[in-house]
């Protein structure tokens, strides 16, 4: 090959480098980010997306930032920030697990859930994890716990969705009027967990149609 | 020969004279398979030309302006395509949201569902313009939002968990089941 040629074949290669850098880039941060932190929160999609890890959440946290005027420095502290507990999520829920359960883990992870939570809590919950991770966040953030909310959902597993967001809303109001956040959690699984065995109970005393 | 003879060899030549009825397509058929095989013959031809090998002189510039194209190619195609796929509407709930900002001029709703974009989700107030409300499909998962008031206040959803904040401006949740 002559150095003409060598030439040539070093151009292609840096434009084409040049072409992948770019088409990491989401068309939604061009115009929302400065050229400098459009260029870091690129790479640390660039290394999600390598990881498998769902890189949506980071352009939504990249826009928040950018909608609220944080700081650059801000903007990619909370992007590689949420990029390491997907990361984390993702290694405590498994590699089936989809964007939308990771995305909940994170914030779970967040909130001061341990990992070996995330992971009993898929080991025994054949539904989707969505409802339940994010139950057990707002519990944590709503001052149950951690380990107090995390075995109360763990003890749900089985529940319904619509029964874990029930029993959510029901410590909330517990503890508006006054309870303690721990106490509501404990007393609000108990009666969660028989009005499931009652129904399940009845539902299989129902008689059933010739 | 005989009498006889010579009347059934008349008849058999009667017989061999009498046209032959063709089957009308033949002559189609025919001229598809002579057409086919010309084509085959101009293919072999140019797969022949193709793969003879011979040697190519190109200038440096020329070289660099190929590379500059491969380049605008590859560039230009993959940005067509739809990088995100939009949801599907079956996946979608309505969620009403609401916030309570009296003498506001106007309120939007801002979040991960319309890319923190505070022009897409105006609110609407009561007759009193006191109660802000606006209902938005949203799908499976767990939502971060805000209220922007006047285009400058960030208010967080009373009646909604409060999620963490990066950025020195509230946010709530939402979750939506599915």
């Amino acid at each position: 090959m002559t150095t003409l040629h060598q030439v040539s074949a070093l151009a292609l290669a840096a434009a084409l480098v040049g072409t992948g850098t770019a088409r990491a880039q989401d068309p939604r941060l061009m115009h929302r980010l400065d050229s400098v932190t459009l260029a870091s929160v690129g790479a640390l999609m660039d290394s999600a997306r390598a990881a498998g890890l769902p890189v949506e959440p980071l352009v939504q946290r990249a826009l928040e930032g950018a909608a609220k005027h944080a700081e650059p420095d801000r903007i990619v502290a909370a992007v590689r920030r949420l990029a390491g507990e997907l990361g984390v999520a993702r290694a405590a829920l498994g590699r089936e697990s989809s964007p939308v359960e990771l995305d909940a883990g994170a914030s779970a992870l967040r909130a001061g859930v341990r990992p070996e939570d995330l992971t009993l809590l898929r080991q025994r919950r054949t539904q989707s994890l969505t409802v339940a991770l994010a139950a057990l966040t707002d519990l944590v953030v709503g001052g149950v716990p951690p380990d107090s909310a995390a075995s109360a959902v763990l003890a749900l597993a089985r529940a319904r969705d619509d029964q874990i967001a029930d029993f959510r809303r029901a410590v909330e109001r517990d503890i508006a009027l006054g309870a303690a956040p721990a106490a509501a959690a404990a007393v609000r699984v108990d009666a969660t967990v028989r009005d499931i065995t009652n129904s399940a109970a009845n539902s299989g005393n129902t008689p059933r149609k010739p | 020969m005989f009498e006889h003879d010579d009347d059934a060899l008349n008849r058999m030549i009667d017989r061999l004279r009498e046209p032959v009825e063709m089957d009308p397509r033949l002559d189609a058929r025919v001229m598809t398979r002579v057409a086919s095989r010309g084509f085959a013959a101009r293919a072999a031809l140019v797969w022949e030309w193709l793969r003879r090998p011979r040697t190519v002189a190109i200038s440096p510039i020329a070289g660099l302006g190929l590379a500059a194209a491969a380049a605008a190619i590859i560039w230009i195609l993959p940005s067509r395509a739809p990088q995100f796929a939009a949801p599907l509407a079956a996946d979608v709930t309505p969620v009403q949201f609401v916030v309570v900002a009296p003498g506001a001029e106007h309120v939007s709703l801002v979040g991960d569902f319309n890319d923190w974009d505070a022009r897409l989700t105006p609110m609407r107030a009561d007759r009193d313009g006191r109660l802000w409300t606006v209902t938005v499909p949203l799908t499976p998962g767990r939502h971060r939002y805000a209220f922007l008031v006047n285009g400058a206040r960030w208010v967080a959803d009373p009646s909604a968990p409060r999620a963490p904040d990066d950025f020195g401006a509230p946010s709530s949740v939402v979750t939506v089941g599915g």
